[in-house]
């Protein structure tokens, strides 16, 4: 958006610089949308028939992506995820040749793009945004033969149509595992006399108030409050997935306000540099953090999309179907955490969560195992995880069994938007 | 005459051309365009496309091929056409009235505000036809309100009319931008986006492609009729030549100034009401997306003439589309169509100046003569 504002402030202002010239002939051109960085989808592929092994296949996929690899955050996961996918799909005599349209706006050239990757002979477009989804569905009634997949986003399993997909990771077992870190050291901390046990207080930057934030964070605390009993966590919403300043700013509130640990669900770095700036530590997501913040930063998760795209991708090639609505967690290294700032983190905490990690892994360990929380003071006991009448609250399909909450169970979108206690939202 | 004042090169006014020697010139300034752009095409295509020569012409052909090579093409290209048209359309009573109207981008968007609040709060409330066509009226007064605006200070105070109508752009894109996070957004809150329309408040297809297309061009002959010959079209272009000789034969300037006004930044309205309730079923802040700055060149380079925007417009599209398809297939940045379009501009400006001036370079004048 900020590029489209500027460039219409260009636009306007080199007309008005000719118009003021008096002239007959003053006139300029809007450069349309400065979609400046297009970079090269590799466009070579289909190997010569004879020198390829005899069951060598080939598969045309488009990625539609809201930004590209320079945001080092959404867009870039993305790409790492397509890249490693092309490799161990090449590996396998899967040759994938790769149409990538970026600096999509989550509006009808969004739809466009969809248009022209099907046009072009995709047998799979992959939408990587949320907000992309419903101009996706307009497209897909056009193509049946070709199959679509919204990310992160939860419209496209259950809408009755064969070649609709979603696809989300349990990001969830990631947070979880990045606030075991973050509790050791508010541990160290308390045990090393430095701060007392009630000033254990987590400040969380979120994006909005949405199921998918909610989820993350509960996670995160869950995780901390496993290794450090009296932490409590406090919550400010930027409303904006992507506000550099204001994530900033509400790091430097959440610091001023008592708050030893940062950690955030927003697509910016600045939270990392404002709890570095304020001599707090730091959660990222997305990606490594610890190379700007190194004083701060412990760790990251994010999502590995490589293992998602390799079984698509596969499937296609195959000509089998794939699951309409895929969820990726521990056990399928959907869920990367970045490499643990040893020089900061506290003693014990690779150790730690190298257990944690298996448990995640084996089901040992329940992220919303309901022991460990209470909502209005309760232990959750019975709680819905789908809406199905569309006003936006949960009324079917029980979530609580077995002793735990079961996020991304029924869909791969998560749907925990509870506060539970210890948690405070400002 | 001869002497070492004399610069090197000047220039002079050129008597009227006939109007082949005109159309010739323009002709050449396109092929030459096209030459330059295809050299930049092809200096950026990757040599495993052929020579340098192959890549040239296959950019050109990839071009073609993907904004006019299948049915599904040439209904995305007529979706490129169909604002550009439109706003162009909407831009030229202004300028034939020389009032720089550079707010089309605010007006499209002010009119498919009010479309949209139709389109979202009375849809289920009124069948299809009647809902369509209060929402085409009410983007038609969104964008002519908005218009009047700058209009309305132009005539009373002097105000420069390019600057006002420029900055009410962002007023109303921030306002949309604003709709969009907050009172607008749909549920679940978070997406930034406001729902797409229900069914009915969606302008129908017509041969594949929404309905705006027939209205654009619908536009186009009624504003060629409108400039032509009719009393109004006869004072805008009074007021165009001089605003004195406008005033010493009785006519009311301010109000000519504002009517014409009016009448632009409704058609830009109804621009955003095609554009949201055909192109885009729902609104967000860059609903314009660049139409209102593309549509003054349209216009300047089409003279003015409607017939000329649609043939300007037309190949704007074409360039468009065909230069995703080069994205898609021969991994071009999508930017290079802006460098192409950017080149076809220049070198069209460029011969009009031609058109008008001629150069003299030293020691000739006397076998051309100067005024």
């Amino acid at each position: 958006m900020k590029k489209r504002t500027l460039s219409l402030l260009l636009a306007g202002a080199l007309t008005l610089s000719l118009a003021a010239c008096g002239g007959g002939a003053a006139e300029s051109k809007a450069p349309e949308e400065s979609k400046a960085v297009e970079s090269a989808a590799p466009a070579e592929s289909q190997a010569p028939a004879e020198s390829a092994a005899p069951e060598s296949k080939s598969v045309k996929v488009g990625l539609i992506c809201i930004g590209d690899e320079n945001d080092q955050g959404y867009t870039y996961n993305f790409i790492r995820g397509k890249e490693a996918a092309t490799d161990a799909l090449a590996a396998e005599g899967i040759n994938v040749e790769w149409v990538v349209k970026y600096n999509i706006g989550e509006d009808s050239s969004c739809e466009d793009a969809n248009i022209e990757c099907a046009e072009e002979g995709c047998q799979l477009v992959i939408n990587n945004s949320y907000g992309f989804e419903p101009f996706m569905l307009k497209v897909v009634d056009d193509y049946p033969e070709v199959e679509f997949v919204g990310c992160t986003n939860q419209g496209s399993w259950n809408d009755g149509k064969d070649n609709t997909h979603n696809a989300f990771a349990n990001i969830y077992e990631g947070r979880y595992l990045a606030g075991v870190a973050g509790g050791m050291k508010l541990q160290q901390m308390i045990d090393a006399g430095e701060i007392t046990a009630e000033e254990a207080v987590i400040g969380y930057v979120g994006a909005f108030p949405y199921a998918e934030v909610i989820s993350g964070y509960t996670a995160f605390f869950l995780g901390a409050r496993s290794v450090c009993p009296s932490v409590t966590m406090k919550v400010k919403y930027v409303n904006s997935w992507s506000n550099a300043t204001e994530e900033s700013n509400a790091a430097i509130a959440l610091a001023d306000e008592g708050c030893k640990l940062i950690s955030q669900h927003s697509d910016n770095t600045t939270p990392a540099t404002a709890a570095e700036s304020k001599g707090v530590f730091h959660c990222g997501y997305n990606n490594d953090m610890t190379g700007i913040a190194p004083k701060a930063s412990l760790l990251s998760c994010r999502i590995d999309w490589a293992p998602y795209f390799t079984y698509i991708i596969k499937a296609v090639a195959n000509g089998e179907s794939f699951d309409q609505d895929w969820t990726g967690g521990y056990g399928d290294n959907a869920i990367v955490v970045t490499d643990l700032n040893e020089a900061i983190a506290a003693p014990g905490t690779a150790e730690k969560m190298a257990e944690v990690e298996k448990g995640l892994a084996d089901g040992s360990i329940q992220v919303f195992d309901t022991k460990t929380f209470t909502v209005g003071g309760a232990e959750l006991t019975q709680a819905f995880a789908l809406d199905t009448d569309g006003d936006f609250a949960p009324d079917s399909e029980e979530a609580v069994f077995d002793g735990a909450y079961h996020e991304s169970y029924y869909q791969s979108a998560p749907y925990f938007a509870m506060i539970i206690d210890g948690i405070t939202e400002e | 005459m001869t002497g070492k004042k004399t610069p090197l090169i000047r220039l002079a006014k050129r008597d009227a051309m006939p109007s082949w020697q005109r159309w010739a010139i323009r002709l050449a300034a396109i092929v030459l365009a096209l030459l330059v752009g295809g050299v930049v095409m092809a200096a950026v295509i990757s040599p495993d496309n052929g020579n340098f020569f192959r890549r040239f012409i296959g950019a050109y052909a990839t071009v073609l091929d993907g904004a006019l090579g299948k049915k599904t093409a040439i209904r995305q290209t007529v979706k490129n056409f169909i604002p550009l048209l439109g706003t162009a359309l909407a831009i030229a009573p202004c300028f034939k009235m020389r009032f720089w109207n550079i707010g089309a981008e605010g007006q499209i968007t002010a009119g498919a505000v009010c479309a949209t609040y139709f389109a979202l709060f009375w849809a289920d409330k009124l069948p299809q036809v009647p809902l369509l066509l209060i929402m085409a009226a009410a983007g038609a007064l969104g964008g002519g309100l908005w218009a009047l605006v700058p209009a309305f200070f132009k005539a009373r105070w002097g105000t420069n009319e390019t600057l006002f109508t420029l900055m009410m752009n962002y007023i109303v894109i921030g306002f949309v931008k604003w709709l969009q996070g907050g009172p607008w957004e749909k549920q679940p809150k978070g997406s930034q986006q406001i729902a797409q329309f229900a069914e009915n408040a969606c302008l129908p297809k017509v041969a594949g492609v929404y309905c705006g297309w027939i209205v654009v061009l619908v536009l186009m002959v009624v504003m060629f009729l409108y400039m032509k010959y009719t009393k109004q079209g006869y004072e805008i272009a009074v007021v165009g030549e001089s605003e004195r000789t406008a005033r010493y034969a009785g006519m009311n300037v301010g109000k000519i100034v504002m009517r014409t006004m009016f009448l632009s930044g409704a058609i830009a309205g109804i621009v955003g009401f095609l554009l949201v309730s055909g192109a885009n079923n729902t609104l967000y802040d860059g609903v314009a997306d660049g139409a209102g700055f593309t549509a003054i060149t349209v216009a300047w380079l089409s003279q003015l003439n409607p017939f000329g925007m649609a043939g300007i417009s037309a190949m704007l599209a074409v360039l468009e589309k065909g230069s995703d398809t080069l994205q898609t297939r021969m991994a071009v940045p999508v930017a290079i169509s802006d460098v192409i379009t950017g080149v076809l501009l220049f070198f069209m400006l460029g011969c009009e100046f031609f058109i008008r001036y001629k150069v003299i370079f030293r020691g000739r004048e006397e076998k051309e003569g100067t005024k």
